[in-house]
């Protein structure tokens, strides 16, 4: 079975891109959310096994939304996205429970082994 | 991040994959729309994309994934055509050079023009490279799950039940990332002290820093951090971090598991108090192999058993108890026996390793010189030790180069076959070709002056043969760009003779050629016969002895200048081992002990002193000037401190029969 990934980020490029390195990379995109309350909503339904969640998003934030995943499943698996320059979020993201965090531009060998370290598969 | 600790590793496996990958491309050849080697190749060239991706190795990554996109299309067209054939054989060579030259610790090779060449599949290939990849590309390896025994490795007390003790030791293989185990067995287990250094320019060190904490947190328990979770939150400089964490995992699982984190340059493990050697990757030369772990186990409860026989020898000998002694004695000599057994399974590895390359070189060899040639490889399972597989390797490609070039004329079959004969490994390379005509040789070798008319008339066919061993010998009419038969063919000999093992030809005009080589399954600890001569005592390999007797001086027949010894209606040559040393020896009388061993295909007798017996023996290599002499292949010290020198009956009857005749008793 594939790992199924929910992809969160406002901009579509990035959710393209990271759904082509997923995808090129052995994952299922289940999902794309837009912002932080969509976030929610789809990990509600979907339960991915792994959520890439930016940081900073319109309506509800990241870092919002990381918080009431977690509140819904303390075991959910949640890579923060983020620009450079954002380390005190990224540092708060973690404490949040974020098991992981990628900086923009992405790497594709990057995203894809933190993701399959994560998801405990191998390229 | 520092993986150079993983080279060999990397180096190693990836052979494997080329070599599998090699197969199966030619498997494809033959039936293009196998869907499911087409898969099984995919795969192959995703697992060498990935492993060179993560060692930064750049060129060779970036050839892997082109090959993967190509297959990639097939996956969705069905099948493989045969120019796309020639174009993965074509990555494939490259990929191996890269792999040289990264073996060799040189820059990769250019892979630009390969990558911008038009590719046969190209349409569906652009297509492809965004289909979802196949899962079963994807198999688990960051994770460090090889269980093994903690390295407290104290003598277990009772040497009938070890097992229970070592097995307690066995941690459970790592919890997946994703769920956060709290085992109250975390930890149990060794201390290690941790040095882990976070990459220059990292992003977010504070944060990452923490994440390595809370992952080393699911390996075992942290005793304590420099700098502290709290003094990292408040900004304090995270790139390098010490600290000590017990845990049931052994250094090199946590090694492993910290290195593969994301943004970790270095780590250093190092166990607390104790110095211990982790089994992988330390290879000065380089070179690693992968043990069973319960292999592994094994040596733990054979150790233990050892140390406990010592214990029950040194109270048997206190008490000067003989009986006890005498079975104590016994029972060590079982528990090393054993041990032997196991040390010797390390090392070895089946023929396959050697073989993988064959189907390859007999497809491209075939189609240069436009035959039909098939290739059957028969008892690939038969396993010799590495360092008799490592010597094996060029040989083995001579003979089928040999027999595809030189022994199938138009079409035709070559059979590598592979099988065990008591303590020997056969391996074989036959032809069904034209085969080797003994005429023609003696005619050749008439020709080429290495020996004279008279000479060649009196060798029976099967010496003959044996001629185009020489150096320098060919029988082909025309000399091809890889040269006649027998270029090479002096390589293979002195090459099979330097293992130990044995070369025998046999061929006919018409009968094709069989190539055999008779090889000891290991190199170092070999059995001997111990035989006494002109007061001196000697070695030779039991594997050159067919057998031994002891005849009387009556039936001891002279046929011309020779002693000849009756053996199952066949004259044997029958030579007094202490004149070809050049040792002072007297007539024969009485009894006469015989050791019958083979030269050339021939059994020969040699008499001998005395016969004294056989022994298990660790063989040392001979250093100049010793190793001058091509009848001494080693030396061996025994029980009662003797240095024992170890005979070869071929090499010594061939040194005198050549132009040298220096008696080996001199040099002993």
């Amino acid at each position: 079975m594939k790992p199924r990934v929910l992809i969160v980020d406002d901009a579509l490029f990035m959710r393209n891109m990271l759904r082509d390195i997923f995808t090129r990379g052995g994952f299922e995109v289940v999902g794309e959310a837009g912002d932080g309350e969509e976030a929610v909503t789809r990990f509600q339904e979907l339960r991915p096994d792994l959520v890439t969640l930016d940081i900073v998003m319109p309506k509800v934030s990241g870092l919002q939304a990381l918080v009431q995943i977690m509140a819904i499943d303390p075991e959910a698996c949640i890579v923060m996205c983020s620009a450079l320059g954002q380390e005190a979020l990224i540092l708060e993201a973690v404490e949040g429970g974020a098991r992981d965090f990628i900086i923009k531009p992405f790497r594709e060998p990057q995203v894809l082994a933190i993701a399959q370290r994560l998801c405990g598969v191998g390229a | 991040m520092d993986m150079s600790k993983y080279r060999g590793m990397f180096l190693s496996e990836t052979k494997e994959h080329l070599a599998t990958m090699s197969r199966l491309i030619l498997a494809l050849e033959k039936n293009p729309a196998d869907a499911e080697g087409i898969d099984a190749l995919f795969r192959e060239a995703h697992s060498v994309k990935g492993m060179a991706a993560s060692m930064g190795y750049q060129a060779t990554a970036k050839l892997a994934h082109h090959l993967e996109d190509q297959l990639d299309g097939c996956r969705k067209s069905g099948s493989v055509s045969a120019s796309l054939t020639d174009f993965l054989l074509g990555g494939l060579d490259l990929l191996e050079g890269l792999l040289e030259d990264l073996a060799a610790d040189r820059p990769e090779r250019d892979v630009a023009a390969f990558l911008s060449a038009a590719t046969p599949a190209a349409p569906a290939a652009a297509a492809a490279a965004k289909k979802p990849v196949n899962p079963a590309a994807i198999r688990p390896v960051s994770r460090p799950t090889l269980p093994s025994p903690a390295p407290t490795a104290a003598a277990p007390s009772a040497p009938s039940a070890p097992t229970p003790e070592i097995a307690l030791k066995v941690p459970e293989p790592a919890p997946p990332a994703a769920v956060v185990a709290d085992s109250p067995e975390a930890g149990s287990g060794v201390v290690l002290r941790l040095t882990i250094e976070l990459a220059v320019g990292v992003a977010a060190p504070a944060a990452r820093a923490l994440l390595i904490l809370k992952a080393l947190d699911r390996l075992g328990r942290r005793l304590d951090c420099e700098p502290t979770e709290a003094q990292i939150r408040q900004g304090e400089s995270a790139h390098r971090l010490k600290l000590r964490l017990q845990t049931a995992q052994t250094p090199l699982e946590v090694e492993r598991g910290v290195a593969t984190m994301t943004d970790v340059a270095r780590v250093e493990v190092i166990p607390e108090e104790t110095r211990e050697v982790t089994p992988i990757g330390r290879g000065e030369s380089g070179r690693t192999v992968r043990v069973r772990t319960d292999l592994l186990d094994r040596f733990i409860n054979l150790t233990g058993e050892l140390i406990t026989s010592r214990y029950m020898l040194q109270t048997a000998a206190q008490q000067a108890s003989w009986s006890d002694l005498r079975s104590q004695l016994e029972q060590h000599n079982r528990v090393i026996a054993d041990l032997h057994h196991h040390v010797l399974q390390v090392r070895m590895m089946p023929l396959e390793s050697i073989t993988g390359r064959l189907p390859r070189l007999v497809r491209d060899l075939a189609r240069r010189t436009g035959k039909e040639v098939e290739l059957q490889i028969v008892g690939e399972g038969v396993e010799l030790d590495r360092a008799i597989l490592e010597e094996l390797a060029d040989p083995l490609v001579h003979l089928v180069r040999n027999a595809v070039d030189h022994g199938i004329e138009k079409c035709g079959t070559v059979t590598v076959r592979a099988w065990r004969e008591k303590d020997l490994a056969m391996v074989e390379v036959l032809d069904n070709g034209r085969g080797m005509d003994p005429e023609t040789i003696r005619r050749k070798a008439v020709e080429r002056g290495l020996v004279s008319e008279a000479q060649a008339r009196g060798m029976r066919d099967r010496d003959v043969l044996m001629l185009v061993c020489k150096p320098g010998f060919s029988t082909a009419a025309a000399i091809t760009e890889t040269s006649g038969r027998g270029v090479g063919m002096d390589v293979v000999k002195s090459a099979v003779e330097h293992l130990g093992g044995v070369l025998e030809v046999d061929s006919g005009p018409g009968r094709g050629t069989r190539m055999l080589m008779k090889l000891p399954l290991s190199v170092a600890i070999i059995k001997i016969l111990l035989i006494e001569c002109a007061g001196r005592t000697l070695g030779m390999p039991v594997t050159r002895v067919l057998r031994t007797l002891e005849v009387d001086r009556n039936e001891v027949q002279s046929s011309g200048r020779q002693l000849v010894l009756r053996l199952d209606q066949e004259a044997v040559p029958l030579l007094s081992l202490s004149k070809i040393l050049g040792l002072p020896g007297a007539p024969f009388s009485g009894s006469v002990p015989v050791v019958v061993s083979e030269v050339r295909g021939r059994r020969v007798g040699l008499a001998v002193d005395r016969l004294v017996g056989q022994r298990e023996v660790f063989v040392k290599a001979l250093n100049y000037p010793l190793d001058r002499h091509a009848g001494a292949t080693g030396a061996t010290v025994l029980g009662d401190g003797r240095v024992v020198f170890i005979i070869d009956p071929q090499h010594l009857l061939e040194e005198r029969r050549g132009s040298r005749l220096r008696p080996a008793g001199e040099k002993a």
